[in-house]
């Protein structure tokens, strides 16, 4: 059985510390559960920061690019971050997080990231997308979105999409067998963190934690499901009448499981009942309306019933340690799919305050990103505080994160001022421009991860160094148009007024005076040619690290 | 076509005792005119030989140490008591067999093949043919030429049009047509008594380039009895390397040299058709054999689309002959369980030993008048 | 396929080789994870970056046969149907498959008694290109990747690890392991060129280079106080990006003779050697020529008489070339497969996988020219003396290129990593 460590005990300690807390006012290192969650996350921060020195806060550029990417999908406007730099209000940045983390955005954002995170490039699909914005729009809370995803309901028109999850995954791939190993494992991994790939037919043999009757139990929920042909993603289950029999590769000693979630403990595991043929079925397949029979004893049902609970707290942490991920560049415990007691997390108090707020919370994944924007240590510099390298994973500065192709195009165009190539121009049925699929299409295929790789870490590829020096499509962005940022720039006739633009606009701050110097001299230099420097100035920002990282 | 006007029942051959067991892997399988011999090439470079009978077959001692590289191409000669055997190094001999039917038969050692030339072909001989008069003999290979020979062992005539590896020959029952087919799935007419070339069928949808291998060919040949068609054997390849190909059987018009009927005899695990062999029933005899443990004896009867009967039961099964009397067939098939990656199946009581070549003999029912 | 399964798609053993820091998500020092490997010593590296050594390495995937190739055994029971020929070496033949490479045999150095472990594609593949070495729970580097680490790229500036292959082209981080992806395979589907490799006609070559120039400017400010790790990724890239749009030529296939192009074959194998031989020329450090469809299980004599030809025609006429042009000095030359194939004939007239017993080929650079090492018995199924490894050939292809196969290591995030099996060394037989 797979065991994780608890801190049942820190709870006691708590109270006490509360207690003693209360005839303090002010400043104290203790965990007291008055504080808000943001400042309990620093302070564990800072309490385990083994001196490392701490990069100083961002300043007002860094932190409103970062927040907008991370909460709306795209850097801010030049008009958006001039007001912001303007602002003197000195909760400013406190109140931008709570606007954008109740906007409209950042349902888009979470949507996207989900997408990301639960399909890993294995393609798209509107429904499912639609399924999740929705989700999202409403603050689904995640045990819900995950049992509404275990355990699809094809009668349910609002949430049916949410087999795609499934449906993916099984399609068959030329002559192999439908990859059912493969998606218990996908199971493991996006919903509990831990990665069964290698226990499938022995004991892991090098994380003794995950043992072969996890992934056989886990595996036991999908012996029976198929894809159910329809119009819209569906799947069917066949009844389970019997465990699953397996046996050690090494040791052949057979053994059998019935379904079970690996990280509940043994007697968890659920009996399968006998039912007299014929009434296996509490609904039938409808051939008419090409539903799918409803089980009485449906394995998926009861693993949405078991698995998104508190009961299992290896559900709470993955998501929190993601969430975590998401926005700090690094799991608490890395890689993300790979809790167990011999990879213990950075900061295992933290780990667990994060995971039992989220739950407490109703596993509310907006509040959560909110509370972790608010921390100090979201809002540290990523510029280093000395010379050396930082230990990543004390969290003392900023670390660079991947932009995905989503974050990219929306950024460029925000960028280059036109995001009015997303909508026709009467903007009826917000329909995006053959020109904008083109785009979008090229953006996916030279900066998304491969098919199946989880999209984690910041990667350079050739591809996409040609795509953005060559490509006739993005080039076209770098064209002057009416209202374009190409266009104001080459209205711009004073040099600094056009380095304060260009950089505003792309970069998301102000020039610096060396800055500015350089831009004039550029300019200068081609002389005549002023919209070709222009256009290739332009070009040089936008294809920056500076650019095309989260930092 | 066929015999008679009324419609025929496909036979429904049964097997006759148990397979003869061979130490060898078999790659051709003729019986005599006379139906007292069988024999067989196989990968040693050795003619295996039975006697046969009623009861079965009783091995006598094969001819060894006058091949070499694999035996994969014999024939006998319709009326004189001659057997032409050939092999992938090129060499072709004429052998004298009634003395081995004898009781004083030679010792096998002593045998001397009547004539024999080295370098019939540059290497692989693929197929070796007498016509039905007993005048010409045929012989094809990698070489990519198809040579015409007198029985006693003189070139007439050498056929160049092929340009790739020759697979298969066919004699017109009249004697009068040879046909040979290639890697490429062309095949080629020509008269044997000059040589001359007289058409190019197309049988390319026997044929695919896969990566960088060719894969497939007209692999067997023969022309029906009433001499107006040519059959055609080999498979569609789905692809090279470990090749999945499904069989596949064409028949062609001789005059007009156009396609006039093709069958699809299964899937791409069933592999390549061996033996085409038209019965005087006008039924047709085929064996395939594809993935190891794929091998499938079927009889076809030309008016239809399938098979009448298919057995499934014998390995792989790579070399078939009708007894003369018309009842009886012998296949040359494999044991089971041939195939194995790496150390762990190599070995049998401590020793790596190779596959063979079960005989199986089967009887086809007296056809009702 | 035909192989036993006793497995199934998520359980390669090769996957139990995956990195034990992965594994287990430890951490090593405070690098990031999956940071790219080090050289131990970096004085080492600048002596090995100066000598210019280039490799050549043919992989043939899927297995070709021994006995259809580098050693026949004619008239034996599992010898199948072919002849042999003599080479250029007396005592030395080549099944009759290979006549032309047979005229070169005094330029090669064939070894005959290969013996390793792995009878599985999906996990032999990987386990004979990274050398096989002692399992350290890391994920070692494909032959190129090492190469690309090892001496880097030459003084051309062009991708160190080039694979020439059909299919798809792209980056292949995944055979650097342990080493990041920088050393990746960039690989030219068809020898085609990457995409959007032509500079786009609005921009003139000397806005282009001012344009990247002013785009370093830019990085260089921005790294100034900030973790190493993104922006040499970066830098890297673009870097690569830039050399390779200097070199169109080096993907028009106009450019070579019509001579050449038959001489080489027209088929895929051999117009990939042809393009190896101009990416050699061009100095790209480690070209893999990758050809597929060589498992044989069915049909196998009739497959191998038509693609074993085929290997012959592109590989003498590029050793033919190499040592015309007098590059064979420099260039290491390797044709190798995941195994060889059963001496036993299956039901499909096939030839079954077989490592216990095959041959792989060296010419070139630190090689021995006209030697055979080690051998089979008789009938060609087990090795009768000096069975070697994967790990003694990678020894062995290190130390012809002027690398101390046994003092050099990797530095893993502070882990010391050998380069080659620990417990094997160079086969001196064919070192010259």
């Amino acid at each position: 059985m797979l065991t994780l460590r608890s801190q049942s005990g820190s709870r006691q300690a708590c109270v006490v510390v509360l207690l003693a807390c209360t005839s303090f006012i002010g400043a104290t290192q203790a965990i007291g559960a008055q504080l808000p969650l943001h400042a309990r996350i620093d302070a564990l921060i800072e309490a385990g920061a083994k001196g490392q020195p701490m990069a100083t806060a961002a300043e007002d550029a860094e932190f409103l690019r970062r927040v907008y990417l991370d909460f709306t999908g795209s850097i801010p406007s030049a008009d958006v971050a001039e007001k912001f730099f303007a602002d003197q209000n000195g909760d400013k940045r406190s109140k931008l997080i709570h606007e954008l983390a109740s906007g409209d955005s950042f349902s888009q954002r979470l949507a996207d990231l989900f997408h990301i995170m639960l399909m890993e490039r294995r393609g798209d699909s509107a429904s499912w997308q639609q399924y999740l914005l929705a989700s999202f729009k409403a603050n689904k809370p995640w045990n819900q979105l995950a049992q509404e995803i275990l355990s699809p309901d094809a009668r349910n028109e609002q949430t049916r999409a949410s087999a795609f999850f499934y449906t993916r995954r099984l399609e068959k791939v030329g002559e192999q067998e439908t990859d059912y190993p493969g998606l218990t494992r996908d199971v493991g991994r996006l919903f509990l963190g831990i990665d069964l790939q290698c226990a499938q037919c022995h004991n892991h043999l090098t994380v003794d934690d995950y043992k072969q009757a996890d992934f056989q139990g886990l595996f036991a929920f999908y012996q029976n499901i198929a894809i159910h042909s329809s119009e819209f993603p569906a799947i069917a289950e066949k009844p389970t009448v019997k465990k699953i029999e397996f046996a050690s590769v090494f040791n052949k000693k057979p053994k059998e499981t019935g379904p079970r979630v690996p990280t509940l403990p043994e007697e968890r595991e659920i009996a399968i009942p006998v039912f007299e043929k014929g009434k296996e079925f509490m609904m039938p397949a409808d051939t008419k309306t090409k539903l799918p029979g409803v089980l009485a004893f449906s394995p998926l049902e009861q693993l949405s019933k078991q698995l998104p609970t508190a009961e299992n707290g290896a559900f709470a942490r993955n998501m929190a340690n993601r969430l975590w991920f998401l926005m700090m560049g690094r799991g608490l415990v890395d890689p993300l799919d790979l809790h167990h007691s011999g990879n213990p997390p950075s900061h295992p108090q933290l780990l667990e305050l994060l995971a039992k707020e989220f739950a407490a919370h109703g596993y509310d994944v907006k509040w959560m990103i909110r509370e972790l924007a608010l921390t100090k240590t979201y809002q540290r510099s990523s510029i280093l505080p000395s010379g050396s390298e930082p230990k990543v994973d004390r969290f003392t500065v900023a670390l660079e994160r991947r932009l995905s192709y989503e974050q990219l195009l929306q950024s460029m165009l925000t960028a280059s001022g036109q995001l009015d190539m997303v909508m026709t121009k009467d903007r009826a049925g917000d329909k995006p421009l053959p020109a904008y699929e083109d785009l979008r299409k090229k953006f996916a295929a030279s900066f998304a991860a491969e098919t199946k790789e989880a999209e984690v870490h910041v990667d350079h590829t050739l591809k996409a160094a040609l795509f953005v020096r060559n490509d006739v499509a993005f080039l076209a962005l770098l064209q002057p148009r009416a209202g374009n940022l190409i266009q104001k720039l080459l209205d711009e006739k004073d040099d600094a007024k056009l380095a304060h633009q260009l950089y505003l606009s792309v970069l998301t701050r102000k020039p610096l005076p060396e800055e500015t110097a350089a831009v004039a001299a550029f300019l200068k230099s081609y002389g005549e040619q002023r919209a070709t420097a222009t256009r290739d100035l332009a070009w040089a920002l936008l294809t920056s690290s500076e650019f095309m990282v989260n930092h | 076509m066929m015999q008679s006007d009324a419609k025929l029942q496909t036979s429904q051959p049964k097997e006759v005792g148990k397979p003869t067991l061979t130490s060898q892997q078999i790659g051709c399988l003729r019986f005599s005119p006379c139906g007292q011999l069988l024999a067989a090439g196989d990968y040693n470079g050795h003619v295996q030989l039975w006697r046969v009978s009623d009861a079965g077959l009783a091995a006598v001692p094969p001819l060894t140490g006058k091949h070499n590289g694999f035996v994969d191409a014999i024939a006998f000669a319709p009326k004189e008591q001659l057997l032409f055997t050939a092999d992938t190094w090129g060499r072709l001999s004429c052998w004298d067999y009634a003395l081995w039917l004898k009781d004083d038969a030679p010792a096998a050692d002593a045998i001397k093949p009547r004539w024999s030339i080295d370098a019939a072909h540059d290497g692989y001989i693929r197929s070796v043919l007498v016509s039905a008069d007993g005048k010409h003999l045929a012989t094809c290979g990698r070489d990519q030429i198809v040579r015409l020979w007198s029985t006693d062992g003189k070139l007439k005539f050498e056929l160049k049009e092929h340009r790739e590896d020759v697979y298969a020959l066919a004699f017109s029952p009249d004697s009068l047509l040879l046909a040979s087919g290639n890697l490429k799935g062309a095949i080629h007419l020509h008269t044997a008594q000059d040589g001359k070339h007289q058409k190019q069928l197309d049988a390319t949808s026997l044929y695919k380039y896969d990566r960088i291998q060719d894969v497939g060919g007209a692999r067997v040949l023969t022309f029906a009895r009433d001499g107006q068609s040519l059959y055609c054997g080999g498979a569609m390849p789905s692809g090279g390397g470990f090749v999945q190909a499904t069989p596949k059987l064409l028949r062609f018009d001789c005059k007009t040299g156009k396609l006039e009927k093709e069958w699809t005899l299964g899937d791409p695990a069933h592999g390549f058709v061996y033996e085409i062999i038209e019965h005087t029933t006008g039924e047709l005899l085929l064996i395939t054999s594809g993935q190891p443990g794929q091998g499938r004896f079927m009889l076809l009867n030309p008016d239809e689309k399938e098979p009448g009967f298919i057995n499934t039961k014998m390995a792989n099964c790579h070399a078939m002959t009708l007894h003369p009397g018309g009842h009886r067939i012998a296949i040359a098939a494999t044991n089971g369980g041939s195939n194995a990656n790496g150390r762990d199946s190599a070995l049998k009581n401590g020793e790596y030993t190779g596959n063979h070549s079960p005989i199986h003999l089967w009887d086809l029912p007296s056809s009702a008048e | 396929m035909q192989h036993k399964r006793n497995s199934s798609s998520l359980c390669t053993p090769h996957e139990h080789a995956l990195s034990r820091r992965v594994m287990l998500g430890t951490m090593a020092g405070g690098a990031a994870s999956m940071a790219f490997g080090g050289l131990a010593t970096p004085a080492v590296a600048e002596a090995l970056r100066q000598k210019e050594k280039q490799v050549l390495f043919i992989w043939l995937d899927g297995g070709i046969s021994q006995l259809e190739s580098w050693d026949p055994k004619p008239n034996t029971s599992f010898g199948g149907p072919f002849r042999s020929v003599p080479t250029s070496v007396k005592g030395v033949h080549f099944c009759e498959l290979m006549q032309r490479t047979a005229k070169h045999m005094d330029k090669l150095a064939v070894i005959r008694s290969l013996c390793t472990h792995d009878n599985a594609h999906s996990s032999g593949v990987a386990r004979i290109q990274r050398g096989d070495p002692k399992n350290r729970g890391v994920v070692y580097p494909y032959l190129g990747s090492a190469f690309a680490k090892l001496l880097g790229p030459t003084s051309s500036k062009l991708p160190p690890y080039v694979w020439i292959k059909p299919g798809s082209g792209g980056f292949k981080a995944e055979h650097a392991g342990f080493l990041g992806p920088k050393y990746g395979a960039l690989a030219f589907g068809d020898g085609q060129p990457p995409d959007n490799l032509l500079r786009h006609e609005s921009i003139s070559e000397e806005a282009d280079t001012q344009r990247n120039e002013l785009r370093e400017a830019i990085n260089r400010r921005y790294a100034v106080q900030r973790r190493k790790v993104s922006t040499e990724a970066s830098t890297a890239v673009f870097d690569t990006a830039q050399q390779l749009m200097k070199r169109q030529d080096l993907f028009d296939a106009t450019t070579f003779s019509a001579a050449d192009i038959q001489r080489y074959g027209t088929h895929d194998l051999g117009r990939h050697t042809l393009i190896a031989r101009k990416m050699l020329e061009a100095g790209v450090r480690f070209v893999n020529v990758t050809s597929y469809g060589w498992d044989t299980h069915g049909d196998h004599f009739n497959g191998s008489a038509s693609l074993i030809p085929k290997f012959d025609q592109a590989f003498s006429a590029i050793i033919e070339d190499l040592h015309a042009s007098g590059m064979l000095e420099n260039v290491l030359v390797v044709a190798i497969s995941e195994f060889g194939r059963t001496p036993r004939i299956n039901g499909h007239i096939g030839r079954d996988h077989w490592p216990e017993a095959w041959s792989t080929v060296m010419a070139g650079c630190g090689i021995k020219r006209g030697i055979v090492s080690g051998s089979t018995n008789e009938q060609g199924t087990w090795v009768k003396d000096n069975p070697y490894d994967i790990g003694h050939v990678f020894h062995t292809m290190f130390k012809a290129l002027g690398i101390d196969s046994i003092d050099t290591e990797y530095d893993n995030g502070g882990q010391p990593l050998p380069i080659a099996h620990e417990d094997m060394q160079s086969i001196t037989e064919v070192l010259a």
